[in-house]
């Protein structure tokens, strides 16, 4: 049976993952993990309750948002629309109130939906490890996990978050309208001057093994105007560049066309 | 590993259980306390039938390890009323025909609970919403919607809080 740890410190839980390494797993809100822990396994649970992680501040120009925030105080806390409509996509109000910001980043597909808001949204993630706090663009995250599984990073401490300067929208493709895992899931920001799009970051989950950027898609509709042209060239570039795989909620096959229709709509938003 | 002598408070009584490691809340309410309004249903976080209120917040006791939940207060269908009277939300299930085989039923009315106490007026699409993460197989979820907006009416009615 797992043993669970309950450091009081930040230093302790680092020391911990570092001591343990691969047999210690971070309980947060428990939703993923309470449902993959059975008594049979033997380990580390290493509860991160007692950290003082759950806790959003504002600052100039943005927020910096614990880990162990839950979804339901992030989307009353961070009034960023998009981000917003991303809790509302997980799971029904019982899990928003449990499962927190920084497990739904260590999510599997097809859960894992706040990843692509953060992507959009160009969060930096905060680590402890036993050597120190780094600090990552969230994108250089995704890009060191290995088979859809994330690297060894220490422990995820908190999510900044800039204020968004453009515009953002938030699109889920699911089977069902609530509580339900995703085909795929878009998000899309844009900077524009004039009506000239600058630049643009377009993410998605269920694409890859991973969330990821799609640069295919931005390098489409940057220097557009997000003309219905422009749209189309960005949705048929994604669903170039795409490589999801097949599971019980979709085929590859459906994903990567959702993937190039919802990346059109998400675009048809900010036009 | 050893068990536990933790302390909850449920239901408005103080109450020391011996638990095993690991043991979720559901386990404890149920089998140690015989608050068995508290279903176990998948045990996944996906079906809603163990919902209880931790601090007035809707949760699912299947996926929470009861010595975190500390000095939270926890609330199961069983606390809604001191007297185990039925209170104006399960009348409303009663007379709308909410409940068929009833296996979901608690879990559904601590959910329209935590909804109702945050909005007590809520539209149609917010009371889908505020039961998406509970599933019932038999009423086909119409007479359950009815039943939450009756209860909101009646709350409107009467000033009186759902329960």
């Amino acid at each position: 049976m797992p043993e669970l740890l309950r450091p009081g410190s930040i230093d302790e839980a680092a020391d911990l993952i570092a001591r343990h390494g691969a047999a210690a797993a971070v309980l947060a809100g428990g939703t993923s993990l309470m449902r993959e822990t059975y008594p049979s396994d033997g380990g580390y649970l290493i509860g991160v309750d007692r950290l003082g992680l759950d806790r959003v501040v504002a600052r100039d120009g943005g927020w910096s948002v614990g880990a162990a925030v839950s979804l339901s105080v992030l989307r009353e806390a961070v009034p960023i629309a998009a981000l917003q409509a991303a809790t509302r996509e997980i799971g029904g109000p019982a899990v928003q109130n449990m499962a927190t910001v920084g497990g739904n980043l260590f999510a599997r597909a097809p859960f894992g939906d706040l990843a692509p808001a953060l992507l959009a949204l160009g969060a930096q993630l905060v680590f402890a490890t036993a050597d120190g706090e780094t600090t990552q663009p969230i994108e250089d995250f995704y890009a060191g996990w290995a088979d859809g599984a994330p690297p060894s990073t220490g422990l995820l401490t908190r999510i900044e978050l800039d204020a968004p300067s453009g515009d953002c929208a938030y699109l889920k493709c699911a089977r069902r309208r609530y509580s339900t895992p995703s085909v795929v899931t878009v998000a899309a920001s844009v900077q524009k001057d004039g009506g000239t799009v600058t630049d643009a970051r377009i993410a998605l989950s269920g694409a890859h093994a991973q969330p990821t950027r799609c640069a295919a898609a931005e390098q489409a509709v940057i220097g557009s105007s997000l003309d219905e042209a422009a749209i189309a060239a960005a949705a048929s570039a994604t669903e170039g560049a795409v490589e999801p795989r097949t599971d019980a909620v979709a085929s590859d096959w459906y994903r990567r066309r959702m993937t190039g229709v919802f990346v059109g709509r998400a675009l048809a938003a900010l036009a | 590993m050893e068990d536990k002598l933790i302390r909850l408070a449920v239901n408005g009584r103080d109450e020391a259980v011996v638990i095993q490691p690991l043991a979720t809340l559901q386990d404890v309410l149920r089998d140690k306390l015989e608050l068995n309004a508290v279903k176990s249903g998948c045990g996944q976080g996906g079906c809603g039938s163990c919902s209880v209120l931790v601090d007035g917040e809707l949760q699912l006791s299947c996926l929470t390890l009861a010595e975190r939940v500390g000095d939270a207060e926890v609330t199961t269908l069983e606390g809604l009323n001191e007297t185990n009277a039925i209170v104006p939300l399960q009348q409303a299930f009663i007379e709308n025909y909410a409940a068929q085989c009833g296996y979901c039923t608690a879990g559904m009315v601590m959910a329209a609970k935590a909804l109702l106490d945050r909005n007590p007026a809520p539209s149609r699409d917010e009371i889908v919403e505020g039961l998406s993460g509970n599933l019932c197989r038999c009423t086909g979820f119409a007479p359950i919607v009815r039943a939450v907006q009756q209860a909101a009416q009646a709350l409107s009615d009467t000033g009186e809080e759902a329960s």
